[in-house]
């Protein structure tokens, strides 16, 4: 039905967009072993020296490790306020529901240098001193919106009659939720606590206005680097590492959401579908007639 | 049956929206109460000097004659506006091609579009200021082959507008590709069998009825790399020059090295306004799957 010579087009101007895409990526990877001192043109030959003298750069691993307990702060934060606000939108009878959206997702929209500015005010303010955990609320209430968003489709998707039929059985809200709802939610937790731990790892703008004084985050860490031609070839090393890194939990994330859904429904879902199916008769002859 | 209904879908689990909602508004609508009384007077950062209302630095932000400030503002808007546009335009073949010709592999094929985008932001904007340097990859190969002299570099690759536009145009083409693509595998494909089957060619099928149909999803793209473009800074930071700066670096300037809080403040309210006003004309096209609620739960 297309014509030939379209997709034709379409596909080379595919793979010229992928090129271009990946060649930033292409670049760290190969002057990451490349012996020159600089990103320069012929390439000089193999070393994995960079990487030694990366490694053994003790401000640059600090650096990394801060960013990390920062980004697991950020993202346990973000998204247990995710499950609660997801919780709250899924039912139906919340006042002022659009006023709540727009108040949850507001962090979207704010310019960064805007809110990161206004942190600072904030802080300054209320006379509090800047830490590491400062900077872990300030990236846990820009990652909230990204929790929102994966879990509240995943929550919605969920059958109601497994909790309707938990409850028929005689459990309480609380044990409904916790034997079937947050069971079922764990992939969407799962994908959400990957969203929220990068977003904070890779922010700049706010943790560079709130971090401690000599506690630079990673991504403050690289800027400062990357003005110093000593330094930049071990950033360059250690930043492949962190590109793949990334990549594969992107791969595996992917991987492991269709495998836990899956799983889950397999098995817990299945079983808690054959109980409910049981009340189901009884439900249906009431709630249909509507 | 109305006993049975309330007792699972309301009461109490409406309350759980507000905690969250309250964490939004202490960490963000707090700090921006505060940018918005630094911006006129009322607060300083600067022990002892006496506060008031004011609203000297918004009349010299906005009336003053020749005000380099509103000068910059300007040109931000119209570099991001320029990215905006070139983003859009080069994400609709992508989304295009993903969801019509690579129809088996689409989802694959878009993980692949959206996978540096999962990678460091930083790192990127690093990469290409050590692809655009002086001595950097482009020039050490011109150089290296010969289509170059050695004290002949190209110059404006690096710290001038276009590195600033091609480093956020290539950031934000995934971020665009994927709403107009969500918007072309929703769309109803029996649409543009009938427009073909009535005897339309297959250009006017698009012009006339995939482009209109999908036109949500380009304004949601167009919008998603507006709003954040507004207030970038790293970018210019990294490849651009003294004369390719944003708004957001002054911003950043007058927190940091030639702090002026107040003066600073006027101009982060500035960009807070411009995004509220983009929220008011395209809001609605953005979080259309967040309201659609009551619909879905009535089932």
């Amino acid at each position: 039905m297309r014509g030939r010579i379209s997709s034709t087009v379409l596909w080379i101007y595919f793979i010229f967009m992928v090129i271009f895409l990946f060649l930033p990526l292409a670049v760290l990877i190969v002057f990451a072993f490349n012996s020159g001192t600089s990103p320069t043109l012929p390439l000089q030959g193999f070393t994995t020296r960079w990487f030694e003298q990366a490694f053994s750069n003790g401000e640059l691993v600090q650096s990394l490790a801060r960013s990390a307990l920062i980004a697991v702060a950020a993202s346990l934060i973000a998204t247990f306020f995710g499950i609660m606000a997801a919780l709250g939108l899924s039912s139906k009878a919340v006042r002022g529901r659009s006023l709540a959206i727009g108040a949850l997702l507001l962090p979207l929209v704010v310019p960064y240098i805007s809110l990161a500015v206004g942190l600072l005010i904030l802080l300054q303010a209320l006379k509090i001193h800047h830490t590491l955990l400062s900077i872990a609320f300030g990236h846990a209430v820009i990652a909230l919106p990204f929790s929102l968003l994966v879990i509240l489709p995943r929550l919605r998707s969920l059958d109601r009659a497994l909790v309707e039929a938990a409850r028929d059985l005689g459990a309480s809200a609380a044990s409904a939720f916790r034997l079937i709802t947050l069971p079922l939610l764990v992939p969407a937790l799962i994908s959400s606590s990957i969203i929220c731990f990068t977003t904070s790892f890779d922010e700049f703008a706010i943790a560079s206005f709130l971090y401690p004084s000599g506690q630079p985050t990673y991504p403050v860490f690289l800027y400062t680097g990357s003005r110093s031609p000593q330094t930049l070839p071990q950033l360059i090393a250690i930043g492949t590492l962190v590109i793949a890194v990334s990549l594969l939990i992107v791969g595996l994330a992917e991987f492991g959401r269709r495998w836990g859904e899956r799983r889950l429904e397999g098995r817990v879902a299945s079983a808690l579908a054959e109980k409910a199916r049981a009340e189901l008769p009884r439900l249906d002859d009431i709630v249909t007639p509507v | 049956m109305k006993t049975l209904r309330k007792r699972t879908t309301t009461g109490g689990q409406a309350l759980w929206t507000w905690p969250p909602v309250a964490f939004v508004f202490v960490l963000v609508v707090v700090p921006l109460i505060f940018v918005a009384l630094y911006s006129v007077g009322l607060r300083s950062n600067i022990p002892g000097t006496k506060t008031g209302f004011d609203l000297a630095n918004w009349k010299d932000f906005l009336f003053g004659p020749t005000n380099p400030f509103r000068a910059l503002f300007w040109h931000s808007m119209t570099i991001t506006v320029v990215v905006s546009i070139a983003v859009t335009l080069a994400a609709y073949p992508l989304a295009y091609f993903l969801s019509f010709v690579a129809r088996k592999n689409r989802y694959t094929l878009l993980l692949l579009v959206l996978a540096p985008f999962f990678t460091s932001f930083l790192l990127r904007v690093i990469a290409w200021q050590a692809i655009l340097n002086e001595n950097g990859v482009v020039n050490s190969f011109l150089m290296w082959t010969g289509l170059r002299a050695a004290d002949d570099p190209v110059t404006w690759l690096i710290y001038s507008n276009f590195a600033v536009v091609l480093v956020l145009f290539y950031s934000w083409i995934p971020f665009v590709a994927l709403p107009i693509f969500v918007v072309l595998e929703n769309m109803d494909r029996r649409l543009l069998e009938a427009s073909e089957d009535l005897g339309s060619s297959r250009l006017a099928t698009f012009l006339r009825v995939t482009l209109p149909l999908s036109l949500p999803g380009v304004i949601a793209g167009f919008v998603f790399v507006l709003i954040p473009t507004t207030g970038e800074f790293i970018t210019p930071l990294l490849v651009g020059g003294t004369d390719s700066q944003l708004f957001g670096n002054q911003i950043q300037s007058f927190f940091s090295v030639s702090p002026d809080w107040n003066y600073g403040s006027v101009l982060a309210m500035t960009l807070i306004i411009v995004v509220l006003i983009l929220m008011l004309i395209f809001g609605r096209f953005l979080s259309a799957d967040l309201r659609d609620t009551s619909t879905r739960s009535a089932r």
